[in-house]
């Protein structure tokens, strides 16, 4: 009771919200040294100091006032707040795809309580008809929240409910089937997804948001219509992203779930097909192949649900002076593999050569992939090179680091005491991860500055 | 002490935009501006109210670390953007944010690289708040004598309107409840100006065009830092706001921190008269406009009232307006009419050329409302307009014009397809009727707001944002938003404000307005030479050469006089350094050169940049050696005229009189000259 009448105050001000009676939700006038303020006492957010109230004011408003300042305290009302969504019942319609959308804890779409500030998840149908009603003219949609957990906590453990749910979706019969899913690890899901369950019969979809959904400007309603596009009537049926092309509000692009990568920390355009160019675009219900190289729907519902994961893999990020014992400070805390992401065409230093033998000798298999993200392992131009080779180290082609860490925990997992085997599946190309060619256009980071890209500019939406 | 059930509920209210008269005084006879005094303004029950935007000089913008107050015309790049709303708790779209929505708008923002980064396109979130500009605003707001708060709370303003490409502006309140004095001995005004709030937030886009479905922004000044001055709604009469208008915009530039030029400082007002609503009208850049604009908003609410008025004799109701929920169907309602093809023969050429295009034309019946659209509401505009301002607003139409009403007669349509029309949809005497046209998909919006504001025409004056015209007339902007709109902003903490910035602040504080009209009245300048000063942009400059009496007077004449002939003539307006000008001021002050080289010196300061001050100083200085020269030059004279044998005086004293002064200006006075020149003449033999 007492922790939420006065939610978030710690002293001193909690005791002065004692002395003068007075608790959040309180429609309060405060006279302090500097004047007199009137409003509602908000709670105080945890991560903000101690010593300040928050009011706020009818104009609507935020404003802190210091504890030591203030004289008196009187409640001349009271407000309450509400946390509810008024749900609306999802519209269903006979003849349209059923699709199935997972929750793994990002918020897809939210409703914002103006009072307080707070954002309020939307996620059961109803909650998201509320919000998306472009959702019901796609597909008959159906919801299911498998955990509450934000993007960086997502880890194994989630990635087997994840795939297990999946298979069992897949059976269920669902056109499509689509992951809400915040966006820093989207990629590490997705790719875990891949190798995880393989050659489904129907899309899988991840989405989540750069700009989150209480904002007028926000990504997550076009990105989550066109992944419900791509899900309920989509050929491809891979696990793929789906998110903003350019960072215009124009059309989407799906990335296969293994190629794809996020390239910014904040823009809507952060991924990225890397070394390859992306499976399609997505414009409101139009889907436009790029590529014709992938698995198309099928009718059946057979897939193949591989939950594993080793959790003792790491991923190990080469500089010039990387020290020995960072190799064998892993092996000796009982690692069985390591994922090298090397420079240039996958290199380390000398320094690090004995450290790798005596992890290959210990049974820990070791892996190259590139730092420089785009290119594949070429272990035979230079002498540096051959020499790692010797060492236990196996190239892996143009896979991406990230990849290369998902896929050996979860080849591990797959063949826990199997090196040999390991080594077989980390070479061998299940979901795209890594390809036999390179386009010309699979590299594209284009320069600004330079005349003719700065033409490009003027005659696109960036 | 209040029972715990009376607490039990909100008490605290937003401001109320509801004039607090409600006797509307229809009766009151039009007159245009200027034929009204103060008490005949009271008599309406007029109230307005000022939000004054000033940006602030700044190197930086406020949440980026892009250059601030740089403006350019061209750009690198284009991104596009839609505004979805937000959903508030109440489950509805906030009104203004719902408007926006309906109009579908394409928002193109024009980039260019030295003027703006990721965060005003919102890719990037916000860096810390810029602490120049909090400072300023503390400054500001001190300058106000309001409550300072003591941590700021960054929160969203939403706009839908596309002009931050966020979605909404970030603000944050700085300080409230403060007073000025306000007086002014002209308009008898002589009392306190309450000032309701200060708070700093960042500038929207410029915008470029806005046809049809597109909406195009510069994004050169987006995010600059600007303070937001809210005053009560306390002002009676045109010219009082316009008095507080000049206050406030004196009181804030005083921080000698603020921007100047155009477009650097903007006010909105808002008005309403008794029985009407505040409406806000935006973006005045001008002080000399308000108090026809405002006069202006003051009929339009009347004559809105008086149209209600006539609505309710006639017995019409709201509910005949209300069309139910759909999507491009409002044609098949009740009242509304595909009239595309009784129309596609019609003889009114814009009409026709329409649906030549493949456009559509729907007519609509207003009940009760036959004769009402002419009826004026501004100068030179009719009740009709309301409508089509706020058809052409969210409904986009982009045609000239895109509709026409049946009260207008012998104009238009024939009378024969208005009385077709007035049959297929069973229209009364009584009834109006609109014809509207355009593309098929624009015409269901434009349809339903031509219900929305004959329904609103039973209240009387709509809650509206509305825009101020050249002319001084105004006219719909957008839907005015409620408080609602407003939420914290997640991507800031809370800045605690150090009680040794607040004071460190109020100890440099600037002397505010009224002051310095005091210490300027002690210093012997003229009332009328103060009322300009304190506007000028070289008022710090003025103070800084320290003057007094009537050497302040003569500096503060010269520098109005010559800083705008030297910016004109030289295409810029900089100020020259105190530095520079303090050897002139001295100089006058110590009497070492002649007040009427006053002007000729500073002239000379500004154009010979590169000749050091004293030396030009110098050349107008009297010295010893002059009694020698003039005595040389005066024998010079008396000799000539010996020679000439001048006799007339007249002719021979213009003659002298211009070689004397050509030698001698600034160093004696032309009285004196003149004297010694009657003599030598004399000595000529000229009398
Ligand atoms: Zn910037």
């Amino acid at each position: 009771m007492n922790d939420d009448r006065y939610k978030g105050y710690r002293e001193p001000c909690l005791g002065l919200l004692q002395r003068f009676d007075v608790g959040v939700w309180y429609e309060v006038r405060v006279t302090t040294r500097e004047g007199s303020f009137e409003g509602l006492l908000l709670p105080r957010s945890v991560t903000s100091d101690a010593h300040h109230i928050v009011l706020k004011l009818t104009t609507g408003y935020n404003v802190g006032l210091r504890c030591d300042t203030i004289v008196e305290m009187q409640q001349i009302g009271y407000r309450e707040a509400h946390y509810k969504i008024p749900e609306q019942e999802f519209p269903v319609s006979r003849d349209k795809p059923r699709v199935k959308l997972l929750g793994t804890g990002g918020t897809i779409a939210s409703r914002l309580d103006y009072r307080t500030g707070a954002v309020i998840p939307a996620f059961s149908p109803g909650e998201l008809y509320g919000s998306v009603p472009e959702l019901a003219e796609i597909c008959n949609l159906e919801t299911d929240k498998l955990f509450g957990v934000f993007s960086e906590n997502m880890g194994p453990e989630q990635y087997l409910v994840l795939a297990e749910t999946i298979g069992q979706t897949i059976e269920e019969g669902y056109a499509g089937i689509v992951v809400g899913h915040g966006t820093d690890t989207m990629h590490h899901t997705a790719a875990a997804l891949s190798f995880m369950v393989q050659d489904p019969p129907v899309p899988i979809v991840m989405v989540g948001s750069q700009r989150s959904s209480d904002r007028p400007s926000s990504d997550a309603a076009q990105n989550l219509i066109n992944a419900t596009w791509a899900a309920a009537t989509g050929d491809i049926a891979e696990v793929m992203v789906c998110m903003f092309g350019p960072t215009s509000d124009q059309y989407n692009l799906l990335h296969r779930g293994t190629r794809v990568r996020k390239m910014h920390s904040s823009y809507r355009s952060t991924f990225r097909t890397l070394g390859d160019i992306p499976l399609a675009m997505v414009d409101d219900g139009v889907i436009t192949h790029l590529k014709d190289d992938y698995r198309p729907r099928r009718d059946d519902r057979r897939v193949k649900v591989q939950p594993a994961f080793e959790e003792k893999v790491s991923l190990l990020y080469y500089y010039p002076n990387m020290q020995a014992d960072m190799v064998d400070a892993l092996v000796e805390r009982g690692y069985k593999g390591i994922v090298l992401a090397g420079t240039g065409l996958g290199h380390v230093n000398r320094t690090l050569y004995p450290a790798l033998r005596r992890a290959h000798e210990a049974g820990v298999v070791v892996f190259m992939t590139l730092q420089t993200l785009w290119g594949f392992v070429q272990m035979h131009v230079y002498e540096t090179g051959r020499e790692i080779l010797e060492l236990g180290v196996v190239p892996l082609a143009n896979m991406l680091p990230e990849v290369a860490y998902i896929k050996l925990g979860w080849a591990l997992g797959m063949h826990p005491d199997d090196p040999a085997r390991v080594v077989e599946l980390m070479t061998t190309s299940i979901a795209g991860e890594m390809t036999e060619r390179e386009p010309h256009d699979g590299y594209l980071v284009f320069q600004g500055g330079v005349p003719e890209i700065q033409d490009f500019l003027q005659q696109v939406w960036k | 002490m209040a029972s715990a059930s009376d607490l039990n509920r909100p008490h605290l209210l937003p401001p109320s935009d509801i004039n607090p008269r409600t006797d509307a005084p229809l009766d009151f006879p039009d007159r245009g501006f200027g034929a009204l005094t103060a008490d005949d303004y009271r008599v309406l029950g007029f109230m307005s109210g000022l939000e004054v935007h000033q940006q602030l000089a700044t190197a930086r913008k406020l949440f980026c670390r892009c250059p601030a107050g740089i403006r350019v015309d061209h750009f690198d790049t284009e991104v596009l953007r839609h505004m979805r709303p937000t959903l508030s708790e109440l489950g509805e779209y906030d009104g203004c944010a719902l408007m926006e929505f309906k109009t579908r708008k394409e928002i193109v923002y024009q980039l260019e690289r030295g003027t703006v980064c990721t965060y005003e396109i919102d890719d990037t979130p916000p860096f810390e708040i810029n602490p120049e500009a909090v400072e300023i605003a503390i400054e500001v707001a001190q300058l106000f004598h309001l409550n300072l708060v003591q941590e700021l709370h960054v929160m969203r303003k939403q706009y839908l309107d596309g002009s931050i490409p966020t979605g909404f502006q970030r603000t944050a309140m700085v300080g409230l409840d403060g007073e000025i004095p306000f007086v002014d001995k002209e308009l008898g005004i002589d009392r306190p100006l309450r000032i309701r709030q200060l708070s700093l937030e960042e500038d929207s886009c410029r915008e470029i065009s806005d046809i049809g479905h597109r909406i195009v922004f510069r994004t050169d000044r987006l995010g600059t830092p600007l303070t937001e001055v809210v005053t009560e709604p306390e002002m009676l009469s045109p010219l009082e706001l316009q008095a507080a208008a000049r206050l406030v915009a004196r009181t804030t530039r005083a921080s000698g921190r603020v921007r100047r030029g155009a477009g650097a400082a903007r006010q909105d007002v808002n008005v309403s008269i008794a029985g009407g609503r505040r409406i806000e009208i935006k973006g005045v850049s001008h002080h000399k406009g308000l108090p026809l604009l405002v006069h202006n908003e003051a009929y339009r609410q009347l004559n809105l009232l008086r149209i209600r008025e006539e609505l309710r004799r006639r017995g019409v109701q709201p509910q005949w307006f209300i069309l139910p929920p759909g999507n491009g169907d409002a044609e098949e309602s009740d009242g509304v009419l595909d009239a595309t093809a009784i129309l596609s023969g019609c003889d009114f050429a814009p009409l026709r050329d329409s649906l030549d295009a493949g456009e559509s034309a729907l007519a609509v019946r207003l009940r009760g409302f036959k004769g009402l659209l002419l009826h004026r509401t501004q100068p030179g505009v009719t009740f009709a307009n309301e409508f089509a301002d706020r058809v052409r607003v969210i409904a986009c139409l982009t045609a000239r014009p895109f509709l026409i009403h049946s009260d207008i007669e012998g104009y238009g349509l024939e009378h024969a397809l208005w009385s077709q029309l007035h049959k297929a949809l069973q229209c009364e005497e009584q009834d109006a009727m609109i014809v509207v046209w355009g593309p098929r998909r624009d015409l269901d919006t434009a349809v339903r707001e031509i219900f929305i504001r004959a329904k609103d025409a039973l209240i009387g004056v709509p809650a509206e944002t509305r825009q101020a015209f050249p002319d001084g007339t105004n006219g719909f902007e957008r839907i005015l938003p409620g408080v609602d709109r407003m939420y914290p902003d997640t991507d800031t903490p809370p800045v605690p404000i150090d009680d040794a910035l607040v004071e460190r602040i109020r100890l440099e504080l600037p002397e505010r307005p009224w002051e310095k009209t005091r210490r300027c009245i002690s210093l012997g300048l003229p009332p009328d030479a103060i009322d300009r000063l304190l506007d000028a942009p070289w008022c710090k400059l003025f103070d800084q050469l320290q003057a007094e009496g009537a050497v302040a007077q003569r500096i503060t004449y010269a520098l109005e006089k010559r800083l705008p002939h030297w910016w004109r003539e030289w295409g810029h307006r900089e100020l020259p350094s105190a530095e520079r000008l303090r050897p002139w001021a001295k100089a006058l002050a110590d009497g070492e050169v002649h007040p009427q080289a006053c002007e000729a010196i500073l002239d000379r300061l500004l154009r010979e940049s590169d000749r050091p001050a004293e030396e030009i100083v110098a050349a107008y200085r009297s010295s010893e050696g002059d009694e020698k020269e003039l005595a040389e030059l005066l024998e010079s004279i008396e000799r000539d005229c010996a020679f000439l044998r001048v006799k007339e005086i007249e002719p021979a004293l213009r003659w002298a009189m211009g070689r004397l002064m050509a030698a001698f200006k600034g160093k004696r006075t032309p009285e004196e000259l003149r004297e010694r020149a009657v003599k030598a003449l004399a000595s000529g033999g000229v009398q």
